[in-house]
């Protein structure tokens, strides 16, 4: 199922760009991130809690971002596995400069396997959008916050 | 034939006191109240609890398994994985056809998974809390491989193999039938019909999760599995003699309360064998018990055919051939009866009611990366069913003929029995047109014609009446005809009758009750029998240790088979007992009947003795028949001489709203055909029951996978079951043709409902659905589904839409 949305956050685009390139405010941002460690040059692991739908968990997760054109567009990869089953997605992030803020076209494709399909198959276009809400709500809170010297 | 002693049905002559009496199920208070006694519900010293961790994909190659961490959590004893158990015997396949290909069905997968929810590793935890909690810290390398979910993509060029031994996916092809003398019937037609129908996947959802409780005594080497079964004789001789090379008699199986089966509670599943091992390994009971998403990716499904059809007919609607092509689904692997579902219950069965000069039928098995396939209530004869009775509705409609009058037409007669179809069967009795007469004055059929063609005409009504006219073959049957056909079991039944000091009774049962109400219709027959009171009487059934042999309950065989069993060994304690009472009254036994519970001598009627008379004596022996053993106890075990043919005619009547596409059942007749009934309350809910079922196939159940092989209607809230809102009263009547060959005359009833209804209710629909210009729809229908037809239908026929 492709879901897609946007989102604006208020800052030039080269701060948005700049943040999310940082893992520790990945991190910050990610909704239930637990812990998230580089793992070699734009690729990560994660320990996320989630809920999608009735399926609660805790996902082990392969995160990498790759085809960056700073500070356009990337694409990230998401491989999270639980019990319940596997959360594959690939989303493609699009920022287009609005002069003192940006707006942030997201669109992908999840792809659930599993147990997890069966219990949340339907939701997850819902579920991806609300996610993306909280994400880049905190985004912006983050992007609020006084540039490090 | 050769006539046995017990081949015929005789009449009783008198008055009957319980037999064929609506009397309250013994078992409900029980069961109402809380109070029965599941496998969940046992527990015992030392458990210990096993979960599963499984395969999140529908094909896959098992890489390198690290449960480290799991083993490091707290309370956990153990985690098992296929090297753990590779010397573990495949489960097997209890049905075999020529050339069928049998893969190996480990308990644990090795390395590969060929389903979502094969199993990859077991935890074994203190508590399930524990052991589900650790199965989350298993880390499993799993090397993902194509898959297919549907017969025809697993069939098609390219497709990947789900095993290597299967080349195109093909578990086996079958046919039967005369191609010959059906491609002349065809050559000789005025009309030919066809028909491409898809018959879905169902999930089983009975009411009790599936549970394992396996326990180990290491001082005598025996084993006690508690487990949720329809058959545990069957289970004890899988898993002793094929699967764990225990022997048998060091292995007892005990199937208590069981919360429906309808065929997901008879074969042999990964998780007893997993239990039996685990507990031995680990000298602890171990307990394992499904969750219901696991339910849902475990319990074998039923259906899944695809297939096209041809009828030959004569302009007069006479029926000249039938031809049959059906892709089956089996699903990963062939689990216990499951090459017997698509072939020897569906082809034998596409004759249905009806002359058929020639027919042709062709299967294909075919393995797909989803669960397996298997007997589901009614299995293989519903598909059967749903097919045949299908095609004639839409052979009428082409023709231009009323349902009912191309069936009539059509039927066998009452004087052509014992019937030969052109599929193998013989028809031991059957008289169809009176249950079909029954069911249209039941119906009002005429008013309904005339309510439906008004309402057509103002274009806000749409109602659909639906014909099902149906046989069906149960009660299996002759252990060397079933030998022949490939089963691997035998297909008696077996009774003991111990008759207590007091005179109480114990009847020992190699049939199983999950619902069907043995304790009240075996107590019934036997009190009857005895003259003894219901209350006297108990029935135990469902324990390997009490009854030596016995091969469970499936296809509508409860009655017929292991009924008869009791009726031969109650025969046999009578004739004991009057021997005994002779005895004590110094009289002939001939000279001796048994009046109001008393036997007396004949033409005496002071004196007598009680059956508490003879019971005590036959155990004290002090003043007994000189050439007689003591005790009074009969076991016998029955053979029956053939299937029983139960029939009868079902007619549904729905309505769809033409703006939301929403069916609504309105009215719903049956008129069953069974025999004597021997309680009329329980063959009314046992035909209740069938109906709601079949009518969930055709309106609401639907299992969906994806092309990936992932189950997406693996919940209630996407796998939709019938509730109580969905149907209406149903008005049932019965006509009583006793089958002529078992000593109770009774057919089964069991799966009589779902077999007829899911046609019924399907033609129903497309009935209604005529008035659009649509002559099929495939099931289920789905308000999105009828709409979508009716939309479509009216783009293609424009001065339609104008209304």
């Amino acid at each position: 199922m492709q879901v897609d949305g946007s989102n604006v956050i208020q800052a030039p685009r080269e701060r948005v760009w700049a943040l999310l390139q940082d893992p520790d405010v990945l991190a910050r941002c990610v909704p239930g991130v637990q812990e998230m460690t580089p793992d070699g040059p734009d690729s990560y692991t994660a320990v996320l809690n989630v809920a999608v739908g009735p399926v609660k968990g805790k996902f082990k997760a392969k995160v990498k971002l790759s085809n960056q054109v700073p500070p356009e567009s990337m694409t990230l990869t998401i491989e999270a596995k639980a019990p319940t089953g596997i959360v594959n997605a690939v989303g493609q992030l699009v920022l287009v400069d609005q002069g003192e803020s940006t707006r942030v076209d997201w669109s992908g494709e999840p792809k659930m396997m599993g147990m997890i399909a069966s219990l949340a198959g339907r939701l997850i276009g819902g579920i991806s959008k609300s996610q993306a809400d909280v994400f880049f709500g905190n985004l912006e809170k983050e992007a609020q916050k006084p540039v490090p010297a | 034939m050769t006539k046995l002693p017990d081949s015929n049905y005789v009449a009783p002559t008198g008055p009957q006191k319980f037999m064929g009496k609506p009397i309250k199920r013994v078992e409900d208070p029980r069961f109402i109240t809380g109070a029965g006694m599941y496998t969940d519900d046992i527990n015992v010293h030392g458990q210990l609890h096993a979960a599963m961790l499984r395969s999140p994909y529908a094909h896959a190659k098992i890489g390198k398994i690290d449960a480290s961490e799991a083993l490091a959590l707290p309370g956990v004893h153990a985690v098992l994985t296929g090297e753990d158990m590779k010397d573990v015997g495949s489960i097997p396949t209890g049905w075999l056809l020529p050339g069928l290909v049998v893969p190996h069905h480990a308990a644990i997968a090795h390395t590969e998974v060929n389903y979502v929810g094969d199993i990859v590793a077991v935890v074994i935890a203190d508590t399930r809390a524990i052991a589900e909690d650790a199965v989350a810290l298993i880390d499993v390398d799993l090397e993902p491989l194509g898959s297919t979910s549907l017969g025809s993509q697993a069939m098609a060029e390219g497709a990947t193999l789900v095993h290597e031994e299967a080349p195109g996916n093909v578990a086996f092809q079958w046919e039967i039938g005369d191609a010959a003398a059906t491609e002349a019937g065809f050559a000789a037609a005025d009309k030919v019909v066809s028909l491409k129908l898809r018959n879905h996947r169902l999930v089983p959802n009975a009411i009790e999760p599936r549970a394992s409780l396996s326990e180990y005594r290491a001082a005598s080497d025996e084993y006690t599995l508690h487990t949720t079964s329809q058959n545990p004789h069957i289970h004890r001789l899988l898993l002793a003699a094929f699967v764990l090379g225990i022997p048998e008699q060091k292995l007892r199986v005990i199937s208590p309360d069981v919360g429906g089966g309808f065929g997901s509670k008879i074969f042999q599943y990964a998780e007893e064998v997993i239990v039996l091992f685990a507990s031995k390994k680990l000298r602890r009971p171990i307990k394992w018990a499904a969750r219901r998403s696991e339910a849902f990716v475990t319990d074998a499904q039923g259906r899944d055919h695809e297939s096209e059809a041809e009828i030959a007919l004569k302009a007069d609607g006479s029926f000249l051939a039938l031809r049959v092509k059906t892709l089956a689904n089996m699903g990963a692997y062939l689990t216990t009866f499951a090459p017997a579902v698509p072939t020897y219950l569906y082809g034998t069965l596409l004759n249905g009611v009806y002359k058929f000069p020639a027919i042709h039928a062709h299967v294909t098995g075919v393995f797909t990366n989803t669960v397996p396939v298997d007997a589901y209530r009614g299995a293989g004869r519903p598909e059967a069913t749903y097919l045949v009775e299908r095609i004639v509705s839409k052979a009428a409609q082409e023709l231009g003929m009323d349902p009912s009058e191309i069936r009539r037409k059509n039927f066998i007669q009452p004087q052509d029995f014992p019937y030969q179809t052109p599929v193998a069967l013989v028809y031991d009795s059957g008289n169809y047109e009176p249950a079909m007469d029954k069911a249209l004055g039941m119906a009002n059929y005429q008013n309904l014609l005339q309510e439906q063609a008004e309402g057509r005409a103002s274009g806000k009504k749409y109602i659909g009446i639906g014909f099902s006219t149906y046989v069906e073959a149960c009660g299996l049957a002759p252990s060397a005809l079933v030998g022949q056909l490939g089963a691997q079991a035998g297909q008696w039944e077996s009774s003991v009758v111990r008759v207590m000091p007091t005179g109480k009774v114990e009847v020992l049962t190699g049939s199983h009750s999950h619902g069907q109400g043995h304790e009240t219709t075996f107590a019934q027959l036997v009190a009857e029998e005895l003259q003894i009171p219901m209350e006297d009487v108990t029935i135990v059934h469902g324990d390997t240790g009490k009854m030596p042999f016995g091969w469970g309950t499936y296809g509508s065989r409860s009655a017929a088979v292991g009924g008869s069993a009791l009726k031969m060994a109650l025969g046999k304690i009578k004739a004991k007992a009057t021997k005994i009472a002779a005895h004590l009254l110094e009289a002939a036994p001939e000279d001796v009947e048994q009046v109001d519970g008393t036997f007396r001598v004949k033409g005496v009627p002071e004196g007598g003795k009680s059956f508490f008379d003879v019971a005590l004596m036959a155990h004290l022996a002090h003043n007994f028949p000189a050439d007689t053993e003591p005790g009074l106890e009969e076991q016998y075990m029955y053979d029956p001489k053939n299937f029983v043919y139960p029939f009868g005619t079902h007619i549904a009547v729905v309505e769809v709203d033409a703006d939301t596409g929403k069916v609504k059942l309105r009215q719903y007749v049956a008129v069953d055909d069974c025999g004597p009934l021997m309680n009329p309350m329980i063959v009314e809910g046992q035909v209740h029951g069938g109906i709601a079922q079949g009518f969930g196939q055709a309106v609401l159940e639907e299992t969906v996978y994806d092309e990936d092989g992932n189950l997406l209607s693996g919940n209630f809230m996407e796998y939709a079951m019938p509730r109580a809102e969905d149907m209406v009263q149903i008005q049932v009547d019965h006509t009583v043709t006793p089958s002529p060959h078992n000593p109770l005359g009774v057919k089964g009833i069991g799966e009589s409902g779902t077999i007829s209804s899911t046609a019924a209710v399907a033609n129903a629909v497309v009935n209604a659905l005529e008035a659009f210009g649509i002559n099929h729809l495939d099931m289920p229908y789905t308000p999105e589904k009828v709409w979508q037809a009716i939309q479509a239908a009216r783009k293609d026929m424009p001065q339609a839409a104008d209304d």
